[in-house]
């Protein structure tokens, strides 16, 4: 379950005090489905960012399966993302030098396990994304879909209870948005928790969809 | 932080190495020239030194000389007997030497008389004087020489005699009876020993006078005295102490050390623009690889372990390869062009082998002035950006 509380962002833009996030309340049940929908800017990238521990909320608490996230040290955060939330972002962020099986390896990598055991894990979920024959090409010759596919395999590597989705298709055409959809319904069968922002209406009359809640700078309207 | 090895760190830390080649190889080459150089030039001091020190050793305790209007004059032998009379000398012994100039090869030669009956002044002449037969060398006109006189004289076709031309430039004909090796490479590559004889004609010199005169004293803590008393008795002359040729010596090698100094100066500076390069920051595609491993799950602590192997990977096989290339560049091509800056010298002209010497302070000195400097400056700008919210650095 992920719970906010009053949970305020300010950024400093040159000498003045930007807010992106102002006293959002919120909770998410294990298994649910929920959209953030809102413009750019709205502060749904902040949102997800604060609930992975990828940045501490000005005030407020963040507790993500009944660990206060904002309060852990930055290697108990580091874990906790590793072990429980996967992140699918918007550009994929992989890593261009490395093949697409290392790319799913990489979040493995601090757990110092042996490299069979890793490989293993790893061309697992790329063959349940039909990529495991891509497996040592580099992920800078594959296909956009490939590639998202490879972004896909590495949030999911580790089991993850948490799926954050930062504007999933944005970068994507219609049938690798479809791709996706199913993928996430799958996902959220198998009892995964999904957050996704995106200002993609495709998203709001999804049947998997649980909730949509509306940012609008930086507060939930919805 | 823990330090248990995690090998696939090594190997991800291994792959960004190679990613960024050009920029990796550049920094390898010159912190490797840059030990090469340092390690070259402290290596080649050390085993000079070495050998210095062992020439110092063997070096007379007071060596006369005699001045006449400022220009050095052969000392009349009368003066032994009556420098014996000096109370603390146990030993006088006058030599007769200097150095002969061989054209062809462009080198001096140090000529040393020899006289089968008195007793030699130095280790390396008493060993000589064992080993090789003084009277039969009066007899037949025969000289000993170093190695290295051997291999020029070699070189100039002269393997069974050597024609030396007198002062008066007349052929003395002298047969090489013996060829020596020795441990004092400095002292004695360059030697020819003759009978006196045959030196007094080569010099032109009076026969009833010396080059200089040596003198051993019984307690070394009386040398200032005695050389006092000397200098009273005889104005003309002058004493020079093993003391005055070590600071002599000295001043000669702080006067090359010069150009180690300027050839560090050029291996620091652009050791130091590396340094700067690395500590001003990362570059916004490290910054961005720093922001996705954060996301994946990664802490400030790993990414800060990845830069260590990364850096240490880098810096300490540069390190390896710099030391190994310098000892075959010091001692198996017995260091080409650094050699001839710290012995550009003449009389030392003639080849000699320099002696082993590694001292390991000066190997860890080297270690902690580069790897420990490189490796900090890779890990602040990382833990810099490690520490930076993943989000930010990701945009």
């Amino acid at each position: 379950m992920i719970t906010l509380h009053e949970v305020c962002k300010q950024f400093m833009q040159g000498d003045e005090e930007a807010h992106a996030l102002k006293n959002i309340s919120l909770e998410i049940k294990k298994g649910e489905c929920v959209v953030l929908k809102g413009s750019s800017g709205s502060g749904k990238s902040t949102l997800l960012s604060l609930i992975a521990g990828l940045m501490q909320p000005s005030s407020g608490k963040i507790s993500v399966d009944g660990k206060e996230i904002s309060k852990l040290p930055e290697a108990f955060s580091a874990q906790l993302r590793r072990k429980n939330i996967g992140f699918i972002f918007q550009k994929f962020h992989l890593i261009s030098h490395l093949s697409a099986l290392e790319n799913v390896i990489v979040p493995l990598i601090p757990e110092n396990l042996p490299v069979h055991v890793l490989e293993e894990k790893a061309k697992a979920i790329m063959a349940q994304y039909g990529i495991v024959h891509k497996a040592k090409m580099r992920v800078n010759r594959l296909s956009g879909g490939e590639q998202q596919r490879v972004a896909i395999a590495r949030a999911l590597v580790n089991n993850p209870s948490i799926i954050l989705a930062d504007e999933p298709t944005a970068n994507l055409d219609e049938t690798l948005t479809r791709e996706l959809i199913v993928s996430l319904e799958v996902l959220k069968q198998s009892g995964v928790t999904l957050l996704i922002a995106t200002h993609d209406p495709l998203f709001f009359e999804l049947p998997f969809v649980d909730r949509v809640i509306e940012i609008k700078n930086g507060e939930i309207i919805l | 932080m823990s330090f248990k090895p995690n090998f696939l760190l090594l190997d991800y830390a291994i792959r960004s190495l190679m990613r960024r080649f050009g920029k990796s190889f550049f920094i390898f080459f010159i912190l490797s020239l840059l030990i090469f150089v340092l390690a070259s030039v402290l290596m080649i001091a050390d085993a000079i030194k070495l050998e210095l020190n062992t020439t110092l050793k063997a070096l007379p305790q007071i060596t006369l000389q005699r001045f006449s209007a400022g220009k050095q004059s052969d000392v009349p032998l009368d003066r032994v007997e009556a420098l014996l009379d000096i109370e603390g000398i146990s030993a006088v012994t006058p030599r007769v030497w200097g150095y002969y100039y061989f054209k062809p090869a462009g080198v001096n030669f140090s000529i040393v008389g020899i006289d089968a009956y008195e007793e030699q002044y130095s280790a390396t002449l008493s060993t000589l004087t064992q080993r090789f037969d003084v009277k039969l060398l009066e007899k037949e006109n025969g000289m000993i020489i170093g190695e290295g006189v051997k291999k020029i004289l070699e070189e100039n076709y002269y393997t069974e005699f050597f024609n030396f031309i007198t002062s008066e430039g007349k052929w003395q004909r002298v047969r090489i009876a013996g060829v020596f090796h020795s441990d004092l490479a400095l002292e004695s590559n360059d030697l020819i020993i003759l009978p006196k004889k045959l030196v007094y004609g080569i010099f032109g010199m009076d026969e009833s006078k010396a080059t200089d005169i040596v003198i051993k004293v019984t307690n070394v803590k009386e040398i200032p005295t005695i050389v006092q008393k000397i200098n009273e008795r005889y104005p003309d002359m002058r004493a020079i102490t093993q003391d005055d040729i070590r600071v002599s010596y000295q001043n000669i090698f702080d006067y090359k050390s010069g150009f180690f100094l300027a050839l560090f100066s050029i291996c620091a500076f652009a050791f130091f623009i590396i340094i700067y390069d690395k500590t001003s920051g990362l570059s916004s595609e490290e910054k961005k690889e720093i922001g996705i491993l954060k996301a994946v799950g990664w802490s400030s602590d790993d990414i800060l372990k990845e830069k260590f192997y990364e850096s240490f990977t880098l810096s300490v096989s540069a390190f390896l390869v710099g030391i190994v290339v310098s000892l075959f560049y010091v001692y198996a091509l017995q260091a080409p062009l650094l050699r001839n800056l710290f012995m550009g010298y003449s009389a030392l002209k003639p080849s000699f082998v320099l002696p082993f010497s590694v001292d390991a302070s000066m190997l860890v000195l080297l270690f902690l002035l580069s790897v420990p400097i490189y490796i900090a400056a890779t890990l602040i700008p990382a833990w810099r950006a490690s520490i930076l919210d993943a989000d930010e650095v990701m945009r």
